[in-house]
């Protein structure tokens, strides 16, 4: 039998062609959170970000939600990004929100870059998907 | 506005009949797939094997994912475990998926531990026994103090604690 078991769902959508909006959930046997989180593409500032506790194990641990806000402003292409979130959001706040705001970091080029390819597919459906996907960077 | 992006992560802990605990980690997005599988060897928490596969478009640095995931075997899971997966498959050159794979199935498996404590804290129904079984976990583990707001000097809950 499964002891414990963890999902990460993050979503990405684009408002607007230099914004990215990340649905970050993570829920797990122990918690159950939720963000959404604004990014500047070109420079990875969080501009806007909200958060949902569902399931948490103490009574002081909702008081994590409003520090999120100190992520504004940060850069999620900035050097020890993760680190940063980590001990400002986290260790300040909540490890969990720190958690989901990492993932959607992480996957901010990558949903950028796949939004690319799925864009560049509808112009020229016999695209050569890797190569694409090699000399792919970040538009100006 | 409709997803033009999803990523779904699952990482699960399974104990065996062996005492040992099967750790499974997954990963999928529109361009990318991950599967990494460990076994933990209870109590001394070492990775006793490691086997990781990746699909899609795999990025720089994790070709050999397969090959790079066997130098985190014989690893133990504890203090400084970030800085020696790092250092193992981290880096420039390095594969970051992997590194947070092994993270993550790390956490999994601590959180595995701690399930057990925090659902017999669940049946506690008065305030004063509920904040005193807070107060004797973190006595009983210090590497939560300070670790989130709930554990900081201001909050409720490490007041009268001399942490």
């Amino acid at each position: 039998m499964i002891s414990f078991n963890r999902s990460q769902v993050i979503g990405a959508e684009f408002p607007d062609a230099d914004t990215i909006r990340f649905n970050g959930i993570q829920e797990d046997h122990i918690y159950g959170m939720e963000v959404q989180m604004e990014v500047r593409i070109a420079d990875g500032e969080i501009l806007k970000v909200d958060g949902n506790m569902k399931r948490y194990t103490n009574f002081v641990c909702p008081q994590a939600v409003p520090v999120l806000q100190t992520a504004i402003g940060n850069s999620l292409r900035d050097e020890g990004w993760e680190s940063k979130i980590m001990k400002e959001i986290g260790r300040k706040g909540c490890e969990h929100f720190a958690e989901i705001i990492i993932e959607c970091g992480h996957c901010l080029d990558q949903a950028v870059r796949s939004r690319d390819l799925s864009l560049a597919l509808e112009k020229d459906p016999g695209l050569d998907q890797h190569q694409f996907l090699q000399n792919w960077s970040i538009s100006p | 506005m409709i997803l033009r992006f999803l990523r779904n992560k699952l990482v699960e802990v399974e104990p065996r009949p062996d005492g040992n605990l099967s750790v499974s980690w997954r990963l999928t997005d529109d361009l990318l797939k991950v599967e990494v599988q460990m076994i933990i060897q209870v109590p001394d928490m070492e990775i006793l094997e490691a086997e990781a596969k990746m699909d899609r478009f795999v990025p720089q640095g994790c070709e050999s994912a397969s090959v790079l995931i066997k130098r985190i075997e014989g690893i133990n899971i504890g203090s400084g475990l970030r800085k020696i997966v790092g250092g193992i498959l981290g880096g420039a050159d390095g594969c970051s998926i992997l590194v947070n794979a092994v993270l993550e199935s790390a956490n999994a498996v601590i959180l595995h531990f701690t399930r057990p404590g925090i659902q017999m804290g669940e049946a506690v129904t008065d305030a004063d026994q509920k904040l005193a079984g807070l107060q004797a976990m973190l006595q009983s583990s210090p590497r939560l103090v300070r670790s989130c707001i709930s554990f900081q000097d201001e909050s409720p809950i490490m007041q009268g604690l001399n942490l």
